[in-house]
């Protein structure tokens, strides 16, 4: 009688050849390395879109757009220009300047000029006004080359409210320091508090900053998650149904257990999608760090420190089970067609599953409180995504996350067990795709 | 004990019976053959000795012992459907499945190297299967079946898509392997190959052994019916003799079949007393006549 550890060499060493194979043939597979290069290539050309529009909008950042007006010395027009162009020069950086045009006394003339300027490049836009309003300012509109340009339009809504504000404060003898007490900003912070004990650890809740990064991290956890299922997911199964369409099964089961090849081949694709979505991920952060988007990634404000290092390894763990899950499944669904043209019907229930569980998530991130969201929690094929939620966003009791992670792990004891038995029984099936009945009946006859 | 005993098993699925009481034992060196048409349970009775499937009665012994996983590494399996990744070189993908059988990379680099040499194909080490002609990529689908010097060896039609040449360049490794003392269970059609290389046959036909024993017994159980005559001059009459049932005139010679052995005599005698006989043979039959009648009677 052989030692069980002697066994357990033999296994854990046919585990490791084949997670190795799997990994060095997906690594060295021409479509993979191209696909992997066109996505890279996407995110460095998607993360510095926002740059790059900047650079066609005529100039950066630094440019300042000049606003032409006709300046009468008396016109309500010409007072309202006459404003403008003080308050846009008194605010600091402004990227908007006004230039008035003495009048030549011909409305039609004017213009004319406004327009030679505007087709030499020296004016971005022009300001033509109307009759006057009941808002105490003529109708204004700004007259430009670009298409649905509202920015200029915009800012000066916004020039005018300020103006108008402080022109009717001051006409009414308020000082200096009762409009400051009248700007200053009113805040009201929520926070979040916990009445019992949580899985979020000791803490006191959630503050409104944690919950905003939270929010982020989950978004991120759940994109991830779904990525690596659909990815790994459909590679495994076509990876099985080209082994078995190809008849390398056949070799294959004569020399290592179905149970040790499944795993090996789950284990190695999921070393891939990690270091596929890490790729993506380093070179997106790559990107982000080039200075040109220094500025924007300071907008964006987040701090990291804040996130709560129970959320990351409880959210690690569930990643971890669904993903194993998932690829358990689809790695049986894949053993049971011969042929690749038939996998897309194959997995299709899976993708459906999927797809469902991570739209619940995302789409609930706004009411992570709701009984969908702690029902679905529960519910073994959603709960990776959408425990990830109510693990981040609301304080959730232990107990609870640990029953529906005791159910998740057992259903995964489960699959493993019927995904095995398929697996056993599909890769010696071969032809038409076998009916639930046909499966079950060619197990019991293999005995397995 | 022989070590591969095959007892007595049964194998059905769901409605119908694919191998019924198949009972054989192969010895050290020995090369034993399962001949049945297509569907006869030949397949069947391979995946049970593979372990791929357990018979519903019967048993199925390995040096003695029942099936178990660590037997893996001693069995080599040549599919009769070729199975390898198309799109993976030949050395990798045979380093791989060495090393699932327990080789050492190292060593399962050499025996390929030794089997390319051997086989004349040294130039296919770092190839893709998709590359290769069907003969080589038959030979790549045998060196994985025995690469890691396997005890067992199960073959499903060794020698299809292979050009004479090459046929007798591969019977010639299997005398090899036999003579080094593996026990290989072989299936074929072709039954000249049977008759040059196995000891021991079974027919099967309709999952139940219709014919089995040595070659030699099986063809002496089987009537002489054939009768193979050379003369110098043209004999005549031959068709009115007692017991000839037909005269086939070749180009060299004459094919008289006989309803029984002792017409054969007759034969001779009267030939003789007409011309000088240059040669004349009694024929046994060859395994392929036993195949036709056994299985073909059975199919009316």
């Amino acid at each position: 009688m052989k030692s069980l550890l002697e066994r357990l060499v033999i296994v854990m060493n046919n585990f490791w050849t084949v997670v190795r194979f799997t990994v060095m043939n997906k690594l060295k597979a021409k479509a993979f390395i191209i696909s992997t290069l066109v996505f890279l290539l996407i995110i460095s050309v998607v993360v510095n879109i926002p740059y790059i529009i900047m650079q066609f909008q005529g100039g950066g950042e630094d440019k300042t757009q000049t606003v032409g007006y006709i300046q009468d010395g008396q016109s309500l027009g010409s007072v309202t220009g006459q404003q403008l162009e003080q308050y846009f020069a008194n605010i600091e950086g402004s990227k908007l300047t006004f230039k008035g045009f003495a009048t030549s006394g011909n409305a039609v003339s004017d213009e004319e000029t406004l327009k030679s300027e505007l087709n030499a490049g020296e004016l971005y836009s022009y300001l033509q006004f109307g009759e006057a309003t009941d808002s105490g300012f003529p109708e204004i509109i700004v007259k430009s080359e670009k298409l649905l340009d509202y920015s200029v339009a915009s800012q000066i809504e916004a020039a005018l409210q300020v103006i108008r504000h402080n022109n009717i404060l001051s006409e009414a003898g308020l000082t200096e320091q009762q409009m400051k007490e009248l700007q200053a900003p009113i805040v009201v912070d929520a926070v979040q508090i916990k009445g019992s004990l949580s899985a979020g650890g000791e803490g006191e809740g959630k503050t409104a900053e944690e919950q905003g990064v939270n929010m982020g991290i989950i978004y991120f956890i759940i994109i991830f998650l779904f990525m690596a299922v659909m990815i790994s997911g459909q590679m495994i199964a076509s990876e099985v149904t080209a082994e078995k369409s190809s008849r390398v099964m056949e070799v294959l089961i004569t020399s290592v257990s179905p149970l040790t090849s499944m795993f090996g081949k789950i284990t190695g694709m999921f070393l891939i999608v990690i270091i596929q979505l890490a790729s993506y991920l380093a070179v997106g952060a790559i990107n982000l760090s080039l200075p040109h988007n220094a500025e924007m990634l300071k907008e964006l404000n987040i701090d990291l420190s804040v996130v709560d290092p129970m959320l990351l390894v409880f959210a690690g763990l569930y990643f971890l089970a669904g993903f194993f899950l998932f690829a358990t499944l689809y790695a049986a669904l894949g053993s049971i067609v011969s042929r690749t043209e038939d996998l897309g019907n194959a997995v299709m229930p899976m993708t459906f599953i999927s797809l469902a569980g991570f739209y619940i998530a995302i789409f609930s991130i706004s009411t992570p409180d709701s009984l969908l969201v702690k029902i679905c929690s529960h519910i073994p094929l959603f709960s990776p995504f959408v425990m990830v939620l109510r693990l981040g966003l609301t304080d959730i009791a232990l107990w609870e996350v640990l029953v529906s992670f005791a159910i998740l792990l057992v259903t995964i004891y489960l699959a493993v067990v019927l995904s095995a038995k398929i697996y056993r029984t599909g890769v010696l099936m071969y032809g038409k795709r076998p009916s639930m009945k046909e499966l079950r009946k060619a197990m019991k006859a293999y005995k397995i | 004990m022989n070590p591969l005993v095959v007892n007595n098993v049964v194998k059905h699925y769901a409605d119908k019976t694919a191998v019924s009481g198949v009972q054989f034992e192969v010895s050290k060196g020995e090369i034993y053959g399962l001949l049945g048409a297509n569907g006869a349970g030949k397949t069947t009775t391979m995946r049970m000795i593979l372990g791929l499937i357990y018979p519903d009665q019967g048993e199925i012994k390995y040096n003695g012992k029942p099936y178990s996983n660590e037997l893996l590494k001693n069995v080599g399996y040549l599919p009769e459907e070729r199975g390898l990744y198309p799109k993976i070189r030949v050395s990798e993908q045979l380093i791989y499945l060495a090393q699932l059988k327990g080789m050492s990379a190292k060593d399962a680099d050499r025996s390929l190297k030794y089997w390319l040499e051997r086989f004349e194909v040294p130039e296919n080490y770092n190839k893709r299967v998709e590359e290769l002609s069907k003969g080589n990529q038959q030979k790549i689908q045998f060196i994985s079946a025995v690469i890691h010097n396997p005890q067992f060896i199960i073959m499903d039609e060794a020698f299809s898509g292979l050009d004479p040449v090459n046929v007798e360049l591969l019977k010639a490794t299997v005398k090899e392997l036999r003579d080094n003392g593996a026990s290989i269970v072989f299936s074929t059609h072709r039954m000249e190959h049977v008759e040059e290389l196995c000891r021991n046959i079974t027919i099967l036909h309709r999952s139940k052994e219709v014919v089995k024993g040595s070659v030699k017994d099986i063809k002496s159980k089987f009537p002489k019916e054939k009768v193979w005559l050379q003369t110098k001059e043209e004999v005549a009459g031959l068709e009115q003799l007692s017991g000839v049932k037909a005269v086939h005139r070749h180009e060299n010679g004459l094919e008289i079949e006989i309803a029984e052995e002792k017409v054969a005599a007759q034969i001779l005698n009267h030939a003789l007393s007409q011309t000088e006989i240059e040669h004349f043979q009694v024929k046994e039959p060859t395994l392929n006549e036993i195949f036709i009648r056994t299985v073909g009677d059975r199919n009316e």
